[in-house]
């Protein structure tokens, strides 16, 4: 399997649920998926300050979700797509097994019990 | 050994032990719910000590492949496994995209039997975990329960545009 595009370093690993964990982040990051974007643009539809988007898109740069243009003047952020994708491929696998693999088996346990009753009944 | 990471997760179902039991070692039943939201397919279930459950996971990115090993099975109140993530030949082996996962975990099932139901108790331990499979386990399990619900659910949300 291919190698995701950073290691297992744990502060990269910090840095895209740091990113993922808030809802301003995801906001724009859903707002990048549709193209790239200014920070003005960006500050608009959120009612937060322009240097506010600046900080959230730092934490998405840090965590490699986000590229900067660095010579254009009103530097829109864009998405990176490939890495995104990876690192939600990745964070899929982590989702929480346990608790996501539970509400299956409860949904499963009630149609047994169900299926049961409809079975002792006729 | 007192100090390693150690995962719990307790669970209450309403339905009575032998039913949970049943969805746990019929592997039809078992991966009909086994794994997060994706498609598992078993290979081989073999419930016995030293028998082993080959385990894939249809991931968006490409098969997750687990190998069980069961050590303890107590019909109907406790199962123990060594719980190894796999390569696709079923050779123990890290996984690919989080080399620090521990290799192994050993795996506690318990199933008491209550008045409303069923309570389960799943515990996972690094076992023979070096230092930092122990430190990402550590990591990992802190974040899981601390609160990332709207992390995953948006992960969730971005499969579905982006996929």
């Amino acid at each position: 399997m291919e190698q995701i595009g950073y290691t297992s370093d744990a502060s990269r690993l910090d840095a895209v649920f740091h990113a993922l964990a808030d809802g301003t982040r995801r906001a724009i990051l859903s707002r990048l998926i549709e193209g790239e974007a200014s920070v003005n643009e960006l500050a608009e539809p959120f009612s937060i300050s322009q240097p506010a988007v600046s900080k959230h898109l730092k934490v998405l740069e840090r965590a490699g979700l986000v590229e900067r243009a660095i010579d254009e003047q009103r530097r829109p952020a864009r998405l990176k797509a490939d890495t995104l994708l990876e690192a939600v491929g990745w964070l899929v696998d982590f989702r929480p097994m346990w608790g996501t693999s539970f509400d299956q088996l409860d949904a499963l346990l009630l149609q047994m019990q169900e299926t049961d009753q409809i079975g002792t009944d006729t | 050994m007192t100090d390693l990471p150690t995962f719990i997760v307790d669970r209450e179902f309403k339905a009575p032990r032998s039913l949970v039991w049943r969805a746990w070692t019929d592997p039809k039943l078992l991966a009909h719910w086994y794994g997060p939201g994706v498609e598992t397919v078993i290979h081989k279930f073999e419930l016995k000590p030293e028998g082993v459950w080959l385990n894939e996971m249809k991931m968006k990115g490409g098969s997750n492949f687990q190998k069980m090993i069961f050590k303890e099975i107590e019909e109907p109140s406790k199962m123990v496994w060594h719980h190894c993530s796999a390569d696709a030949d079923w050779n123990v082996a890290a996984n690919p995209m989080m080399p620090d996962w521990p290799r192994k975990l050993l795996t506690t099932v318990t199933f008491e039997e209550r008045e409303s139901g069923t309570t389960v108790r799943l515990t996972q331990v690094p076992l023979e975990a070096t230092d930092a499979e122990i430190a990402c386990f550590d990591q990992m399990k802190d974040g899981m329960s601390g609160g990332w619900g709207a992390g995953f659910k948006f992960v969730d949300e971005l499969l579905e545009t982006l996929g």
